[in-house]
């Protein structure tokens, strides 16, 4: 249908909303509340444009075009009506902006800025003043920040099913908070921080380990290790000012020599890791009639959610601890023992794309390292220490890189050190969903029928959807396969085994739509389109690796030879390999 | 590290209030209400949200939301009497904020209770005070309300017979306990 936008004749398609009608001829209408395939509240105001012969303005996010509509977006009545409600929204609004985490990278911000707002005209009518919550270990919330837009309370329903937040009170006093306001920390959020990468202010953020890193940077006696997550390759970049998606490992591996870490690492090492370990496992378990689906256990927020809403099949989690816990396990232990480095002095930081590593981090039992060395070096209680010290988000290491005044996209390519920045395709493909299952099959079809795969690209468990399936053909023998993102399609996976209906064998879940590519650690903006352009970078990266099978990294194999000796053995048993606990609410 | 909200003890509640509006629309208001009603104190502990969540199987954070909502549930214990100042234009106009800035220091305390829904409950347990937007008295305002009686065109002389005899009840009624 035909509809003239500020007087411009433009074709919309029957049910486009005016928002999108309007992007389609050129023209962007801001939202602070409205987010593409997460949140349609209609409550900021915004987006109001005049239609001509309407009444009232209307909202442009949620009203859709009829045929001959005249809509003007930029009338003075139009004009004046948004800015009103971005001054409004002010009025409760810190005006600390120099001192908050999202100064620069603020929507809230921006947009009073773009429509020339530059006073303060309504008085504070909020009486009540919150307190942060500080929590939880992966995330803090500042509600005197919160505008109530209602993404994050969307994205926690909708997209994750968790609904962790909710509204509360009613009027002035309405408020995003948890069950009993009792905190982040204290009820079933998986820590998965799609909240903060939706919110358009500073209400949520991560919980920054930035300043303790910097300061173990500069320690004479420590060695600080990173690790850098598949998915920060293609997202550091991004914020850094570069096109959406770029692809920059080498750029990354530079820059963060240059903020002075001892060695540069990857986690890819450890991706390759965890392949030959969950392959082993899936074998066994379907050799030996073990529990299945298997499902794979590399995303903590997916963990936190089945611990808390589905203990009862805790089981079919493969026991293979993440790729970043494994590779804190190995650095403390493996690389210590081979360069005669004390692991008490050893400190393991690593860069993901995500905010539920921070927690995971943090669960106790991530010290394998410590119980391996405490009976060799006669450890006390006191000099226990994690397997990994701390988690960053992307965010955070674009934060370091522009306080160390780094010229990112003029870095020159460098290489991972080794033997821990050792890689192949199949690992980093992991930051991607599907890519896990994808290494996973391609090892798993080499160990199992003992014949050398003809394609490595299994096209089937490609793709951003929400739940891919497939039938993976070893030898003769039929793998079913699933792949899922979100928590809420995790849930009807979950469902499925529970009605006793699930026809899979195997699982691969992540928690954040697209997988680690979109995690609540990686740059903010992160929509549907953007994660399209991470995930082409992630293939990218995997069709040009020499070697793009987890089991013939040379670095893995002499792991075994060296240290572990076999998958699923004694030491890998003791520092690759977890349980899961029941977490009720 | 995380402490999780404690569940109740099982049967500490009302099942069979949960289970005679179970599916039916509405449900959980009617539950919250009944629920409130029967607890000693006229409020809902938040092991009883908690629980009323997991036993009809729907998100904490809805029920808390709810709950919330409403002024007429209240999450802390109430005291014995509860008296409602009426805080809409009509009684306002009449002087019901001087109401409500004279009771506490009545019952002998020093506080302020604004607008909305806050309320104050005193130490003993004995008195809660609180507003509301408006109880469509207005042709008798300023009406306050006392244990669920409403009190037409209070002034401040009549406010004070009315708490005083509120007082002296309970007064009355701790001396005769001590005469046992």
């Amino acid at each position: 249908m035909e509809v003239r936008i500020n007087n411009q004749i433009i074709q919309a398609a029957e049910g486009t909303t005016i928002m999108e009608a309007c992007r389609l001829a050129g023209i962007h209408v801001p939202s602070l509340c409205y987010l593409k395939d997460v949140s349609q509240n209609a409550s900021c105001g915004v987006c109001v444009v005049e239609v001509k012969g309407a009444k009232s303005l209307l909202r442009s996010c949620i009203t859709r075009v009829t045929g001959g509509m005249e809509i003007m977006t930029n009338s003075a009545r139009a004009m004046e009506a948004r800015k009103l409600n971005v001054e409004l929204l002010l009025a409760n609004h810190p005006q600390d902006c120099l001192i908050c985490d999202r100064n620069g990278n603020c929507e809230l911000q921006e947009l009073t800025f773009t429509l020339g707002i530059n006073e303060k005209r309504f008085v504070r009518t909020r009486k009540e003043h919150y307190e942060k919550d500080e929590s939880s270990l992966s995330l803090v919330r500042d509600p005197e920040k919160c505008i109530l837009c209602g993404r994050c309370v969307a994205v926690c329903s909708n997209v994750q099913n968790v609904k962790a937040i909710d509204f509360s009170g009613r009027g002035l006093k309405t408020r995003v908070s948890t069950f009993l306001d009792a905190g982040l920390g204290q009820v079933p959020c998986t820590n998965c921080g799609q909240c903060a990468l939706v919110c358009p202010t500073g209400a949520i953020t991560e919980k920054s380990s930035v300043a303790e890193v910097r300061a173990l940077l500069h320690h004479p006696e420590k060695v600080v290790l990173v690790q850098t997550a598949p998915a920060i390759r293609v997202g550091i970049g991004e914020a850094m000012g570069m096109p959406f998606g770029s692809l920059v490992t080498g750029q990354m591996v530079a820059g963060l020599r240059r903020l002075g870490f001892t060695k540069v690492f990857d986690t890819n090492f450890a991706a390759d890791l965890t392949i030959v370990e969950e392959g082993s496992e899936l074998l066994r378990r379907i050799q030996t009639g073990g529990r299945l689906p298997m499902i794979t256990s590399c995303s903590p927020g997916w963990i936190k959610f089945i611990e808390h809403f589905y203990p009862e099949q805790l089981d079919h989690l493969s026991t293979c601890k993440s790729p970043q816990q494994m590779f804190g396990a190995v650095a403390k232990t493996y690389y210590a023992e081979k360069t005669g480095i004390d692991p008490r002095d050893i400190v393991v930081v690593s860069i993901m794309p995500c905010t539920a590593k921070k927690y995971e981090a943090r669960r106790p039992e991530m010290d394998g390292a410590y119980l391996y060395w405490k009976e060799r070096l006669h450890l006390t209680e006191e000099e226990r220490f994690y397997d990994v010290d701390y988690s960053l988000t992307t965010r955070e290491l674009a934060r370091m890189f522009r306080e160390a005044g780094i010229a990112f996209a003029k870095l020159p390519e460098e290489a991972f050190d080794n033997p821990l920045g050792e890689s192949t395709g199949a690992a980093v493909i992991f930051g991607s969903t599907g890519g896990v299952m994808e290494a996973a099959l391609r090892t798993a079809y080499e160990l199992y029928t003992g014949e050398k795969l003809g394609s490595v690209d299994f096209q089937s468990v490609r793709g951003l959807q929400g739940i891919k399936e497939a039938d993976v053909n070893l030898n003769g023998t039929i793998l079913k396969v699933a792949v899922a993102n979100t928590l809420k399609n995790a849930g009807l996976l979950l469902d499925q085994i529970k009605n006793g209906t699930s026809p899979y064998s195997f699982i691969e879940i992540m928690t954040c739509p697209g997988g680690c590519l979109g995690g609540g650690g990686q740059p903010i903006p992160t929509n549907a389109e953007i994660r399209e352009k991470r995930a082409a970078s992630i293939y990218l990266e995997d069709a040009h690796k020499a070697i793009r099978k987890s089991h013939e990294n040379p670095e893995i194999i002499r792991i075994y030879e060296d240290f572990l000796k076999e998958p699923l053995g004694e030491r890998s048993h003791h520092l690759l390999h977890t349980h899961y606990q029941e977490r009720g609410y | 590290m995380e402490t999780q909200i404690k569940r109740p003890v099982s049967g500490d509640l009302p099942d069979e209030i949960i289970e005679k509006h179970r599916g039916k629309p509405g449900m959980l208001l009617t539950i919250l209400e009944e629920i409130q009603e029967r607890n000693q104190f006229k409020y809902l502990p938040g092991e009883t949200l908690a629980e009323i969540a997991r036993r009809l199987q729907i998100p904490y954070t809805q029920v808390y939301s709810v709950a919330t909502f409403y002024s007429y549930f209240n999450l802390k214990p109430q005291g014995k009497h509860t008296i409602v100042v009426c805080r809409g234009t009509a009684c306002h106009t009449k002087g019901s904020k001087a109401l409500l800035d004279d009771i506490p220091g009545i019952l002998g305390y020093k506080r302020d209770v604004d607008d909305g829904d806050s309320s104050f409950t005193t130490p003993d347990n004995l008195f809660t005070l609180k507003t509301v937007a408006c109880f469509g008295q207005c042709a008798q305002s300023p009406v306050v309300e006392v244990d669920g009686v409403i009190h037409s065109s209070v002034n401040a002389r009549k406010l004070l017979q009315i708490m005083n005899k509120l007082k002296e009840e309970e007064t009355t009624k701790v001396l005769s306990y001590e005469a046992v």
